[in-house]
């Protein structure tokens, strides 16, 4: 009776993660086109948020549920309030340079990115796609089975040896083998976070500091300010960067 | 469930951003791209760190997660930067990099 229960066990978590990576995949494939085409830059980077939940879903379905967690909480969380921080810090939420691409910028694009993703996924299929690296069908003896085809192990016997689950695996491995790169990972976020701290300080901008420095908007000059009390009409050229408040001084 | 099919999703995926890297202009979106095609990497590592049956994969997901981080807050530090002296986001319109 156990071996048929596992066998059923096994069969309906096979079809939960046949279902969980449809489903999330679609929705991320989605989410990402959607960012990439849409205007408004708020509402593309809550599409992303949703890319990364949707990511956040197939490592689930992947038995990493740490990197789910972390997904979420890192990404989803922290990393994408930033971007909306700082996109109405900024106050630019449209962005009307997608329109104005050249037609052939944009047929080139998207022919070399589609010949990548035919390569791509030429590449991938056959060793990959065969009926030996289906992960969680077979026993998980049968590396030596086939030379052809890449053969699944699976996580299933790692996450059994390990009460935590995910959690202690990655933290065995993290802690042991890989904690010099822990401790440096440690030292590049302080290194960021003082670096983030300069950068942020507003500094004076003066000419001779930047040589190529060109004003968005054309600082105006005496002549300017003449002609605009006397009423010249606007250049039609310039509304593409309309000047800021801060400028017109 | 053949592993390939993550990495065929994570290609494409990764195409996705790469598309986005190249035909916007504005920075905060070609950075969000740059983003998605982090993930679609670490949605590949995972991955292969299932079908190798081994935690190496993950723990890379963790460190890219993390240079990841770093990244933004810096990169986002000067795109903030660029917005005030320049008053544009506009990838084309700054000229420093012309020779």
């Amino acid at each position: 009776m156990a071996p048929v229960l596992a066998q059923a066990a096994a069969g309906t978590a096979n079809t939960a993660e046949i279902i969980l990576f449809v489903v999330f995949g679609a929705i991320a494939l989605g989410a990402g086109v959607a960012m990439v085409t849409m205007r408004n830059i708020v509402h593309a980077a809550l599409m992303l948020v949703i890319n990364f939940l949707a990511i956040a879903g197939l490592y689930l379905a992947l038995q990493s549920s740490f990197l789910s967690i972390i997904q979420v909480i890192v990404y989803a969380g922290a990393i994408m309030v930033l971007f909306l921080f700082v996109i109405m810090l900024l106050g630019v939420d449209r962005d009307d340079l997608l329109v104005d691409l050249k037609v052939w910028h944009r047929v080139g694009a998207v022919a070399g990115v589609g010949l990548l993703a035919a390569a791509l996924l030429w590449g991938f299929s056959g060793t990959y796609t065969s009926q030996n690296s289906r992960c969680g069908e077979q026993a998980p003896a049968t590396a030596a089975a086939s030379r052809s085809a890449q053969a699944c192990v699976g996580m299933d016997a790692a996450l059994a040896a390990d009460d935590e689950g995910s959690v202690g695996v990655i933290a065995a491995s993290m802690f042991g083998r890989y904690a010099f790169p822990f401790e440096a990972a440690a030292l590049l976020l302080t290194v960021a976070t003082i670096g983030a701290l300069i950068l942020g300080k507003r500094t004076e901008v003066h000419q001779d500091d930047d040589p190529a420095f060109e004003p968005s908007a054309p600082v105006p000059t005496e002549e300017d300010l003449v002609e605009a009390q006397v009423g010249a009409p606007i250049d039609p050229d310039d509304d593409r960067n309309p000047a800021e408040p801060g400028e017109d001084v | 469930m053949p592993i390939g099919y993550y990495f065929a999703l994570s290609a494409l995926m990764f195409c996705i951003g790469l598309a986005g890297v190249l035909l916007r202009r504005n920075a905060i979106v070609l950075f969000m791209c740059v983003e998605l095609m982090l993930n679609s990497v670490n949605v590949t590592l995972a991955a292969a760190s299932r079908l190798w049956g081994g935690p190496d994969g993950q723990v890379f997901v963790f460190f890219v997660i993390v240079v990841a981080a770093a990244e933004v807050v810096v990169g986002l530090a000067l795109i903030v930067n660029i917005f005030f002296r320049r008053g544009t986001l506009d990838l084309d319109a700054p000229r420093l990099l012309k020779g």
